[in-house]
């Protein structure tokens, strides 16, 4: 089953020689199908280091009712108007969207706390992405999880999709559940989060290797867990700006390669594990 | 019987609902109750993971609600605790398949088979969520003292409140190091903050992710500190006044929070 039909995504809009005028931005969502995982954070790692380096983003939170990506960006006391104000015109685009505090480069457009996701109308959101392109190189929408009318509408407009992975046998089971939903047009990019290369030597988590094995996509990045990434969420600072954090380096090379830079593949200094992956392999070969 | 039907939600997804739920049930069925684990995400099950039994699945939620199987087939029982047993979720279905009626129904005849049926719900707010709600008389919001996980559960119990369901709270992967340096809310400030009375806390543990990935609940290994606590909360559900562990005291964090959130 598919959820909808393939967005278009035009070929010449990624092509390097079209000409500037008729450039629009790229328009990705950001998913996973387990909550968790990291969307939201990513999210604003990622869309922070792109302003850094340049690039105009807008960060549209489609967690309707359940917004989180005003907090991680530590905007939550700026937000005046949200996704459905200007999905119902209530309010014009440029009211709703809320300057970052370090970056000119960088907009949120928060969703609604008290709404349904129900609410929003699919044609409603793909037209605002559309419109948003105009203006951004980079539109980064946060998908809420699960597979529901929300992550419909977080995919309605876009024209790829990162998929964020924990390396847990239940997190690749969803991932593998939702890039069957995305339009088989699309090559999502992956990236593993939360990664302790020493559980990984012990045998005692996933590798990379172990989940992309299973969902077999091109590897975008992979972060590790540290505790400084719940710092910063509380805070409301991403590591992506900070010049001494190794994870903070990890996202703006995820933005480089977004961005089509030339970027060396990412390191992650382990072998790969045997005893789990038994389990993994059996359960994707053979499912009930 | 007429066993008690308890819903496990938390708003924010990956905060630990279907390990809570998994453990919980496993430490009740180890005193001897009669347990159904209900798995109502459908279309993005986990809990047969994480119980280890996802090769014994024949039927399904979906297939119980639409009358192609009787609703003892579909039960998987445990093989390390025979009293504890699982209704699946259809892995290829939409939400949707499943209303609340039918939801409530099937709710219904579970309470007569056991002791306790606890409701796996899926993340968000959405007809999933109405689906595990709708079957439930209680509910343990499991939460982590994160400020966006936090403010999703403020989200749910006010919804859970409107629907006059009796909820406790599960404050699940604390760290108190991190308390203890400032750079985590404590459980107090958690609970402060939510307004809501603490069913249990329970502290990070890494070896949680590698007894989910193997299936089995880090409440059958007896070494393990974590099988302690969640007998605790499983004493508590049954009544029992039972003294919380300390995992840390209460910091400034949670107070900058509440006024951030009144303002």
């Amino acid at each position: 089953m598919r959820a909808f039909d393939a967005a278009p995504e035009a070929q010449s809009e990624l092509d390097p020689i079209a000409p500037p005028a008729l450039a629009r931005g790229r328009a990705i969502v950001i998913t996973s199908g387990k909550g968790g995982v990291g969307k939201t954070t990513t999210t604003a790692n990622v869309g922070a280091a792109l302003a850094a380096a340049g690039k105009r983003v807008v960060l549209v939170d489609a967690d309707v009712g359940l917004r989180n990506l005003d907090i991680v960006l530590g905007l939550e006391s700026r937000v005046k108007y949200h996704l459905l104000d200007v999905l119902e015109e209530k309010v014009e685009l440029d009211e709703a969207l809320v300057r970052d505090k370090r970056s000119d480069n960088l907009m949120l457009l928060a969703a609604a706390q008290t709404r349904e996701k129900e609410d929003v109308v699919t044609a409603a959101m793909k037209a605002l992405i559309e419109r948003l392109r105009e203006r951004f190189d980079f539109v980064l929408i946060d998908c809420p999880a699960g597979i529901e009318m929300g992550f419909k509408n977080a995919v309605a407009g876009a024209g790829h999709a990162i998929i964020v992975c924990t390396p847990e046998v239940s997190a690749v089971r969803d991932a593998d559940r939702v890039v069957g939903l995305l339009p088989s047009s699309w090559r999502p990019e992956l990236i593993v989060n939360r990664l302790r290369p020493q559980m990984v030597r012990k045998g005692k988590m996933l590798s990379v290797e172990d989940v992309n094995a299973i969902l077999r996509l091109p590897l975008l990045g992979v972060i590790a867990d540290e505790p400084g990434v719940i710092v910063a969420t509380n805070k409301g600072e991403p590591l992506a700006l900070d010049p001494t954090s190794e994870t903070g380096a990890a996202y703006r090379a995820i933005a480089a390669k977004l961005a089509g830079e030339e970027v060396a593949a990412p390191v992650v200094r382990v072998a790969p594990s045997n005893g789990l992956f038994g389990k993994l392999g059996a359960l994707f070969g053979g499912r009930a | 019987m007429s066993g008690r039907r308890i819903v496990i939600t938390s708003g924010k997804g990956g905060v630990g609902k279907t390990t809570t739920t998994a453990n919980l049930g496993a430490a009740l069925a180890k005193r001897g109750q009669k347990v159904v684990l209900v798995d109502t995400d459908i279309g993005l099950r986990n809990l047969d993971l994480v119980l280890g039994v996802e090769k014994r699945i024949v039927f399904d939620l979906v297939e119980v609600v639409e009358g192609r199987c009787q609703l003892r087939q579909a039960l998987i029982r445990d093989k390390r605790l025979p009293s504890l047993s699982l209704l699946p979720a259809a892995q290829t279905r939409d939400k949707e398949a499943v209303s609340e009626a039918q939801m409530a129904r099937v709710a219904e005849e579970l309470a007569t088979m056991a002791d306790y049926v606890l409701f796996d719900c899926p993340a968000g707010i959405e007809h999933g969520f109405r689906n595990a709600v709708a079957g439930a008389r209680e509910a343990i919001v499991v939460t982590t003292p994160e400020v966006s996980a936090i403010r999703d559960a403020d989200r749910v119990v006010g919804k859970l409140t409107a629907a006059a369901l009796p909820l406790r709270l599960i404050v699940n992967r604390v760290r108190p190091e991190m308390v203890k340096t400032g750079d985590m809310m404590s459980v107090e400030d958690v609970c402060e903050i939510l307004q809501a009375e603490l069913l249990g806390a329970v502290p990070e543990d890494e070896e949680v992710i590698d007894t989910t990935n193997r299936g089995e609940p880090i409440v059958l290994d007896e070494n393990n500190r974590l099988a302690a606590i969640y007998d605790k909360i499983a004493r508590r559900l049954g009544g029992e006044i039972v003294p919380f562990t300390n995992l840390s005291a209460p910091g400034l964090f949670g107070r900058l929070f509440t006024l951030w959130k009144a303002g």
